[in-house]
């Protein structure tokens, strides 16, 4: 987040120094900047630290002053950046076909169809890129969950977006944040060490790749994860790209606009990034980050359009903004293939420390070589923008920094958890656990399409943009961040949870991938400018950016609802981003049971048809495919679990885990509904709330059904009772309801289940019929079990106003006339039964207890092996020699009770 | 005395006590080691309780002096400082690590020479997380300690439970087994270390310590005393009491506790005196209801000390003595019939027995009576028939109250 911030700030100061047409826009900024700049100064200072690199912290630390001093450095790195664009273009267009593997394989499939299909829209959105990204934005706002989003945007929303779009700068960051996280997904998908496998999957397949085309596969790697986080980065580079075309047409106002928000995002988030390095950056570091570099990616590449087309004046400063971003991102592979001193290594350092030994060094390197060439081959065409550039190599820089703000944050996330809003921590981590996920699952998807996708990494760049633009979305919705971060989390909780080092290595792996895709990002932007690339990276770009949208909507969606459950989490807790959460709640529940959302669910299972099948051909395709059949919705909470508990850099325990951040809030209004038992996480669309709930049990209560029907339908109350954590009297009244039918219907297992939540509600102190109960308990104890502890144990924790309580008293009068034998007081007990005590006495008191008993004794006794005889007087006798012990005492309560 | 505690004096102790602990593990000192590691039983403020205090930087002392071991005697100081504050969650926190530690390093030995230390530790762990749980349990927290404590203590009694020398020492990790699954109600989780140790055939049951073989005793009697083995338990309590130390009254008086129930449902009733020498009382009034047939006065007794008679769970046991007693009350009708008219002794009227039983002030009617009586019958406190036409008992005339004679009922 800070790298956003730092990121944004960069680019505002850079403008600032520039003196470009925008000024007016950033000035806003500037002052919320102004920490940023100081931040950036410090920055400068910082690349010593990337060097140094001890601890991840200070290496984030380093990579946003980097991303500052590569400000400074912004014109030579800008230069890269161009010749990145170009690779990037070239990329796109075998990532393409990639994406479709990906797809498949994808969890992100859908995104990829989206991306396919928006591909075409993208094309549409080129044309008119302006008015198409004006559009996009539209859609996109209607589109996913977006409603939060845009909700976000109209609104803060807006702000976010704008700052989005004018945080391209910062959006690098952002987007880096999405490597990151996309790098914590893998982590949380495989472990930290997962994650890293998932790279290292990636890098057999860049590498692949790279041998066909060496400076491709470098790239392939970063873009790899660059397609994971297209469709976010597309997404966010949709919107981006609307308020870029927007802030092309009218660049300085929107952007000025954009980077107002994005700066209220920063300072919302701020207090999530808490950590130390957000601290230097600003307080909206984290938010603002994350969005940042949603727009980023976008506005890179609107900016790139921009530039060629806009790039004179008003667009300047985006593109400037965009560029800068991107810079970053190039400086740091420019300087490197550029051997500029300062940024290259310290970039190369950074990325190596952040990411993986190897994995890391080869993308750096492999980055640094595409780099090279693409600045080498248009490092004059976009000085401004290179300018610009150079301040987006800080907030790619600072990308890399968000990447380890990442860390950071989640620190600092765990340190807001620690000290009591797990809610926020929770929300923030989901953030950075969303786009982190995302990213992953992009990535492994990238890395199944490995031959394809590292050709095609540039699309996978895309792909990333959209991840940043959904986590620019998410950023935006910063308040709603949680639902994102619930969708990355669940990624991570396959594997990070128990292994909350991955956390770590994944930022690392994210800014890695972070950077490629500043890499990418100012490659496609850069391409424009250059004349080889520009048509097909313009033609990418809005395919891309399309996509992004698609993908955008679709996701924003699915987060919403996972979202939706989070913030109910995040919203207990969070008590600064419940509005926002309550607005995200709305959008999320309306999203939920829009045909919209439907429809993605179809394509997303398809998509992981797809995925299946094509899985044999990439080695990731296995772990795609593992993930897509895992539900993506457990996953999310898990991975928002694991995120978190990575962010916290600390690994949790199960117990450990803030379930309050999983629990997730119904949305289906159905009142009837079957029982099914959950195999996976629960839907949000498919559970009712409890006004809901309310009304299905008075349904079942008035049910004229039988029992089974009935007996079906408590349990699906249960269910969503349990799933909703809501523990109430309602809840009390739903398993006293259902323990009664029970009871009558002589379903002693159900009976038993729904005694024993029974019996932890009543230790809650949740109010109910607990007399009754208990009586229940001990004549089930008493006569259904042999367990002679059990019995004393519920004795003894009768109080003594339970002793004084009817059914209670009826219950132990019960146990001593069964102790001594007494059947008759048994029967006689029977019959005076309170409540429905005579059902669980029935087993043996309904033999005998018929007024039709005689005929049934008879039956009975013959059945046991009684003999019996007609006197003369017509009366039953019983030949007491041939009749067995357990007839004779069964007898002995017969004649006394039942016979005359 | 801490706060005028000079740093370097404080320093010397710490270094001093590590030193020792170095010296009997490298010595193999077992005993000296148990006594070093007995934190809980230490009073709370000592020479280096104090240091600690006024040396806050004492795990970094421990980790330089004696790095090999800093796993073990950082958590261990640290144990012993926030036990010395009352602290006792973060001391069984600590003591935890230092135990975890040291039974990875028990292991590793071949000679059972720190076995006294292992017993040390299994005890100290569980005393201090009785007293983490108690601290937890008052400040509104989850108090988990002791089932942690379990669970250590059960990767304890793995290291133990296998041939070798190490064997001798697995029962007195299994008794402390006992008394936390006692403690927690989890008496179930008993069955398995029991099994571990009776179906042991490479080791005979009689090797292990006395001491641990009584307490072993005691628990498993106490269970078979909540499955109502009667016999069983009368086999394994009358085992501890007969071996236990006669110098332990306390101890003694535990086993009596559920001796005397167990001896009672065997038809074994305990004198007086003995009653009153270990002050168990609460089983007078039960011992003479059982001897007048009064089932009132046993109902009076259940109902006083009814919350001490559930928790220790002999409760049911007594509840059974009902029949006993309901026996007793017509063989003391029958001794009056039979002085007033010996003709008729051996048939009872069950009108008898109902007005007996109302002077009891115990309201039942004739059905219920002869509910009862042919339950006595079926379970032989009584031989005889009834006619239920005339509602009459026709006891045999051959030894119609026969003696359970330590068959259970």
């Amino acid at each position: 987040m800070t790298s956003h911030a730092a990121g944004s700030d960069a680019p505002q100061a850079e403008v600032i120094g520039a003196g470009q047409t925008n000024p007016s826009p950033y000035p806003p900024v500037p002052s919320g900047h102004q920490s940023w700049p100081s931040s950036t100064g410090t920055a400068t200072v910082s690349w010593n630290y990337p060097v140094d690199k001890p601890s991840p912290d200070t290496v984030y630390y380093d990579p946003q002053r980097d991303v500052s001093v590569t400000g400074a450095e912004s014109v030579g790195s800008s230069v890269p950046n161009a010749a990145h664009s170009t690779m990037g273009m070239e990329n796109a267009a075998q990532s393409h076909v990639p994406y479709s593997n990906t797809v498949q394989h994808g969890y992100n499939p859908v995104d990829y169809t989206n991306y396919y299909y928006s591909y075409p829209q993208a094309t549409n959105d080129s044309s008119v890129q302006q008015g198409a990204n004006q559009h996009t934005g539209a859609a996109y706002q209607p589109l996913t969950s977006f409603q939060n989003s845009g909700s976000y945007i109209d609104p803060t929303s807006n702000t976010y977006y704008n700052a989005g779009g004018h945080q391209t700068v910062p959006g690098y960051g952002s987007n880096n944040y999405y490597y990151q996280n996309n790098s914590w997904n893998g982590g949380s998908t495989g472990n930290h060490y997962a994650q890293a496998q998932p790279y290292q999957n990636y890098t057999p397949s860049d590498t692949n790749s790279l041998q066909s085309s060496t400076s491709m596969p470098t790239n392939s790697l970063p873009y790899q994860q660059q397609y994971n986080q297209w469709p976010y980065y597309y997404n966010h580079s949709v919107p981006n790209a609307s308020s870029n075309p927007a802030t092309g047409n009218s660049t300085t106002d929107t952007i000025a606009v954009n980077t107002p928000s994005g700066y209220s995002y920063s300072s919302n988030q701020p207090p999530p990034p808490g950590t130390t390095s957000w601290k230097n950056n600003s307080v909206a570091s984290v938010a603002p980050p994350v969005q940042a570099p949603g727009v980023p990616g976008p506005q890179h590449q609107y900016t790139n359009q921009a530039e060629n087309q806009y790039s004179p004046a008003p667009v300047g400063p985006w593109s400037q903004n965009n560029y800068a971003n991107q810079p970053l991102a190039f400086h740091h592979d420019t300087a490197k293939l550029n051997h500029a001193p300062p940024s290259n290594p310290e970039v190369q350092q950074k990325t190596v420390d952040s990411k993986g030994p190897s994995l890391n060094i080869l993308s750096t390197n492999n980055v640094s070589e595409n780099f090279q060439p693409n600045l080498q081959g248009s490092v004059t065409e976009d000085t401004s923008s290179e300018r610009k550039i150079q301040i987006p190599t800080n907030p790619r820089i600072a990308p890399g920094l968000s990447m380890l703000v990442p860390k950071s944050e989640k620190k600092n996330l765990g340190a807001d958890i620690s000290k009591k809003p797990a809610y926020i921590s929770v929300s923030v981590p989901a953030k950075d656990a969303k786009t982190a996920q995302v990213g992953p699952d992009s990535i492994v998807r990238k890395a199944i399409a490995d031959g394809t996708i590292h050709t095609k990494n540039w699309d996978t760049e895309p792909l990333l943009t959209m991840p940043e633009g959904v986590v620019a979305l998410t950023e935006t919705g910063a308040k709603n961040s949680s639902p994102f971060l619930p969708t990355s989390t669940p990624r991570k909780r396959l594997k990070s949870r128990w292994e909350p080092a991955v956390d770590e290595k994944v930022t690392d792996k994210v800014e890695q991938i972070a950077k490629g895709w500043v890499n990418s990002n100012i490659h496609n932007s850069s391409d424009p400018k250059n004349k080889t690339g520009s048509s097909r990276n313009q033609g990418k770009f809005i395919q891309s950016q399309q996509v992004p949208l698609n993908k955008v909507n679709q996701r924003p969606a699915k987060k919403q609802k996972h979202s939706s459950q989070i913030q109910n989490g995040n919203a207990s807790s969070d008590s600064d981003k419940e509005q926002d959460l309550t607005k995200y709640y709305a959008s999320a529940t309306t999203l939920a049971n829009s045909p919209e959302e439907k429809k993605r669910r179809e394509h997303r299972s398809k998509r992981f048809e797809k995925s299946q099948d094509s899985s044999l051909k990439s080695r990731n395709s296995f772990e795609n495919n593992k993930d897509v059949m895992a539900n993506m919705r457990t996953r999310r909470a898990v991975s928002s679990f694991l995120t978190r508990n990575s962010e916290e850099g600390t690994s949790l325990a199960v117990e450990d885990i803030d379930w309050d951040a999983l629990t997730i809030k119904g949305t289906c209004q159905e009142i009837e509904k079957q029982y099914l038992r959950l195999t996976s996480a629960p839907d949000p669309s498919t559970v009712r709330p409890e006004e809901v709930l309310e009304k299905a049990l008075a349904m079942v209560e008035a049910s004229q059904r039988n029992y089974l029907y009935k007996c079906d339908q408590l349990k699906s109350i249960r269910q969503d009772l349990t799933v909703q954590r809501i523990q109430n009297e309602f809840t009390v009244k739903v398993y006293e309801t259902h323990a009664r039918l029970a009871m009558q219907a002589g379903d002693l297992p159900e009976f038993n289940q729904c005694q024993s939540q029974l019996k932890r509600l009543y230790a809650e102190g949740i109010r109910g019929c607990n007399f009754e109960f208990s009586a229940y308990n001990l004549l089930c104890v008493m006569l259904h079990s042999n367990n002679k502890r059990d019995l004393l144990s519920s004795m003894a924790s009768l109080s003594k106003e339970a002793k004084q309580d009817v059914a209670v008293k009826h219950a132990l009068a019960v146990h001593a006339a069964v102790l001594s034998g007494n059947y008759v007081l048994f029967f006689k007990l029977y019959k005076q039964a309170p409540n429905l005590n005579s059902c669980l006495m029935g087993s043996e008191g309904s033999v005998i207890s018929g007024d039709d008993g005689l005929e049934e004794c008879e039956i009975w006794l013959k059945a046991h092996g009684a003999v019996l005889l007609a006197d003369n007087n017509g009366e039953l006798q019983i030949d007491m020699k041939h009749f067995t012990c357990q007839s004779q005492r069964m007898l002995s309560r017969m004649v006394t009770h039942r016979l005359p | 005395m801490a706060a005028y505690l000079s740093m370097g004096e404080a320093h010397r102790r710490i270094g001093d006590y590590l030193a020792r602990v170095s010296r009997a593990i490298s010595s193999s000192d077992g005993t000296a080691l148990a006594s070093l590691l007995a934190v809980s039983s230490a009073p709370a403020s000592t020479p280096l309780t104090d240091a600690l205090a006024a040396f806050p930087d004492f795990p970094r002392l421990a980790g330089d002096r004696f790095p090999n071991l800093s796993d073990f005697l950082v958590p261990l100081l640290r144990t012993i400082h926030s036990h010395s504050l009352q602290r006792y969650a973060d001391a069984y926190s600590s003591f935890e690590k230092a135990a975890s530690a040291f039974l990875q390093e028990f292991r590793n030995w071949e000679s059972p020479w720190a076995m006294e230390a292992m017993h040390t530790v299994a005890l100290e762990i569980r005393l201090l997380a009785e007293k983490a749980d108690r601290e937890l349990t008052t400040s509104g927290k989850n108090p988990d300690k002791l089932q942690a404590a379990g669970s250590f203590l059960m990767k304890v009694f793995g290291a133990l439970a296998v041939k070798g020398p190490k064997r001798i020492g697995a029962l007195y990790v299994t008794c402390q087994l006992f008394k936390i699954y006692f403690r927690l109600g989890t008496v179930n989780l008993c069955r398995s270390v029991i099994r571990s140790i009776e179906t042991a055939r490479n080791f005979d049951f009689e090797d292990f310590p006395v001491k641990d073989k009584v307490t072993y005793m005691y628990y498993t009697g106490r269970l078979e005393v909540f499955n109502e083995n009667f016999l069983v338990a009368d086999q394994k309590l009358t085992y501890a009491l007969v071996h236990c130390n006669p110098q332990s009254e306390s101890n003694l008086r535990r086993i009596l506790k559920f001796l005397i129930p167990v001896k009672l449902s065997l038809g074994v009733l305990p004198k007086r005196i003995l009653l009153e020498k270990h002050n168990l009382l609460e089983y007078a009034d039960v011992v003479t209801s059982l001897k007048r047939g009064d089932l009132r006065l046993l109902r009076q007794a259940l109902d006083r000390h009814e919350d001490q008679f559930l928790k220790s769970g002999v409760y049911l046991v007594l509840e059974k003595l009902e029949l006993q007693v309901y026996q007793r009350l017509i063989k003391k009708i029958h001794i009056i019939q039979r002085q007033k008219e010996p003709a008729k002794a051996h048939q009872i009227k069950l009108d008898v027995v109902v007005k007996a039983l109302k002077w009891l002030e115990i309201d039942m009617d004739v059905d219920e009576v002869e509910c009862i009586m042919a339950c006595l019958i079926y379970k032989n406190l009584i031989k005889g028939y009834f006619a239920h036409k005339s509602k009459v008992l026709v006891l045999s005339k051959q030894d119609p109250f026969p003696k359970l004679n330590g068959k259970p009922v």
